[in-house]
């Protein structure tokens, strides 16, 4: 029980928290074998399993792979935020949603399905949306505390699922329906082995490339903003700026998704800008373990892979189920499953090339 | 003149209903220092309660005085098996309550399905004034609101009781130390939040109907309430939820529904940005 409370101190990111006297006390407990590392192994294992999963599977099936796997593209991009620098943005399908209308009106209104065109389109209203958004909240003369900043998020996706419904333009209620097939030159790519096959390519791709950031001298100092905010800040960084730079990359990461999702399914509808799809992202990250990259990707495949398989049967009893899991993981697993078998010196990683320290 | 006195007193009667759902959720977010997302589905509950009770033949009012007691009971347990673990951790908290409130609004949208239930209002009719008529219920909610808000105030800054809140909101430690027990006055504290909004939802579901979404309405509209009017204290919830409960009744009589809706969020985080101590600073009542 000790432990848990100790992990539940360290997950809140509150200045105010005595997290430095805490986190020292949780870490020895929990290290497994020395050079043993077995992240590398799990994300190799999700991988392999990704990559034959088209074969195994009936159409239809991956169809819905293919949208575990842009979700978990969108669980990324929250993961980034919360899990590595700290920032509870409850309002993360903000981006997601924007750049799904963004695209869909692009290809209502202009016709325009090149993929080309719309992938960098969907990522750059994700990156000015969280830039205009993360600048207000994150920057400014004083910091914004924690509760602001998450209340900020939360009401600006509701604002915006407000807006989305109400405006005729955008569709109201049922949002805009039967966006045509992303392309590539003249051959549509429609749902199937090759949407899952382009979507697997895109998330490894970023994965990738989030893995180089939160393991570069950048991400050490998020680390350290996770961890202690303050001590960060009188280290002389500025931390304001790298909260807001992260909230940025995240929210370009969720408007990649969000373009996807919206090619994917078809249509966009004003869940999708709202605090429906904000939750869910906070639910996976959580469940599968924030913190670690591929924590954000498991979370999403066994959320997402339960509730499939339960919707049939137990479809009233599913959410009250997925409530009392998140009750129990926040509550004697704060880092999530992913923890089972993650030690914490891996889960915070090393960075540079012969560390002295173990932290 | 008939119409303006009408829209005024729709503005009244929606700011009064605001101000009674965020009077449990500000006194939580003051005298705790937590958000609590679970406050929505608290008002759910108390609509619940009252639902039940007129469906099975008893007079509403039963059910409505039976409701906060009922939820704030629920609110006690909860307090002592969950929320106390919170504490330290803000974030962590509104992620708890969170899942909490998940669990009570699916239990209550498996139970009522996906209806939308009317409940009569206990005291129907209208009120005449010459040529005007107004909904003698939404009047009666005012009134009651007035009373609670009354009975709050005294309750914190008069009684014992409300010193015992005060001095633990203000420095636990030295509470502890003069004998007063922290946990218990949490846990009271807690309870009370929730009693507050079983009435309001107990209040309101005639004027609503009893829908499982019922609470998220009021949720964020109450957080941006409290942060307005400032968290802290106990008026300052208030007054922030008098703001926020008027602009949002009062801006679409002038511009389209819409656009009023986004713009009381656009305004309100745009205040607290810039005043971040909200409107009323400081602790206390």
């Amino acid at each position: 029980m000790g432990g848990a409370r100790e992990a539940l101190a360290e997950v809140s990111e509150g200045p105010d928290v005595v997290t430095g006297e805490t986190a020292p006390a949780a870490v020895p407990a929990r290290w497994p074998v020395p050079g043993w590392n077995v992240l590398p192994i799990v994300e190799g294992l999700v991988l392999l399993i990704a990559l034959v999963l088209p074969f195994v599977l009936q159409d239809y099936l991956t169809v819905f792979a293919t949208r575990v796997v842009i979700l978990a593209l969108f669980a990324l991009s929250f993961d980034l935020v919360w899990g590595y620098a700290g920032i509870m943005s409850f309002g993360q399908a903000l981006f997601f949603g924007a750049a799904g209308y963004g695209v869909a009106l692009l290809a209502r209104d202009l016709n325009v399905t090149s993929i080309f065109l719309i992938l960098p389109a969907g990522t750059l209203i994700g990156l000015t949306a969280a830039l205009l958004l993360g600048g207000f909240l994150l920057l400014g003369r004083y910091p914004s505390s924690v509760i602001f900043v998450s209340l900020g998020t939360l009401t600006g996706s509701y604002a915006a699922d407000r807006l989305a419904r109400g405006w005729y333009y955008l569709g109201g209620q049922n949002g805009i329906p039967s966006i045509p097939p992303l392309s590539l030159g003249s051959i549509d790519i429609s749902e199937g082995p090759v949407y899952y096959y382009m979507a697997l390519g895109i998330l490894v791709v970023v994965y990738l490339l989030c893995r180089f950031l939160v393991r570069s001298q950048f991400g050490l100092a998020l680390a350290g903003l996770r961890e202690n905010e303050q001590r960060i800040a009188f280290f002389g960084y500025k931390a304001q700026h790298l909260k807001a730079i992260v909230f940025a990359i995240g929210g370009t990461i969720a408007g990649l998704a969000g373009s996807l999702y919206a090619f994917h399914e078809g249509f966009v509808w004003p869940n999708m800008l709202g605090v429906v799809f904000s939750t869910q992202v906070v639910l996976y990250v959580l469940f599968g373990g924030s913190g670690t990259l591929i924590g954000a990707v498991i979370g999403t495949v066994i959320i997402e892979g339960v509730s499939f398989w339960l919707s049939d049967n137990y479809r009233d009893v599913w959410p009250i189920i997925l409530g009392v899991l998140l009750l129990l993981v926040i509550m004697f697993r704060p880092l999530g499953l992913i923890s089972f078998v993650l030690g914490e010196r891996e889960r915070v990683g090393t960075f540079g090339k012969a560390p002295k320290e173990r932290r | 003149m008939a119409t303006s006195f009408a829209a005024a007193f729709e503005i009244v009667s929606f700011g009064a209903i605001i101000v009674l759902v965020v009077l449990g959720l500000g006194i939580i977010a003051s005298m705790m220092g937590i958000f609590n997302f679970a406050q929505g589905e608290f008002v759910l509950l108390g609509a619940y309660v009252t639902y039940l009770a007129s469906a099975h033949g008893a007079p509403i009012w039963v059910g409505m005085i039976a409701a906060p007691f009922v939820v704030g009971a629920l609110g006690f347990v909860l307090e002592a098996l969950i929320i106390r673990r919170f504490y330290a951790a803000p974030i962590v908290a509104m992620l708890g309550t969170y899942a909490l409130g998940l669990i009570i609004r699916e239990s209550v949208r498996g139970l009522i399905g996906g209806f939308y239930l009317t409940v009569p209002e206990p005291i129907g009719g209208s009120i005449d004034l010459g040529s005007i008529h107004i909904s003698a219920w939404r009047f009666t909610i005012i009134v009651i609101t007035l009373l609670v808000m009354a009975a709050c105030y005294l309750l914190l800054s008069r009684t014992s009781f409300g010193l015992r809140v005060r001095a633990t909101l203000e420095n636990p430690a030295l509470a502890r130390a003069s004998g007063i027990s922290t946990p218990l006055i949490y846990g009271a504290t807690f309870a009370f939040g929730a009693a507050l909004a079983g009435l309001a939802g107990a209040l309101i579901v005639p004027v609503f109907s009893l829908f499982a979404d019922l609470g998220i309405r009021f949720l964020i509209q109450g957080f941006v309430a409290v942060m307005v009017g400032g968290v802290g204290s106990f008026i300052g919830p208030v007054a922030g939820a008098a703001v926020i409960g008027t602009l949002s009744a009062a801006l679409p009589w002038i511009m389209s529904p819409v656009v009023a809706d986004v713009l009381v969020f656009v305004l309100a985080i745009a205040f607290i940005k810039f005043r971040p101590q909200g409107l009323i600073a400081g602790k206390g009542v």
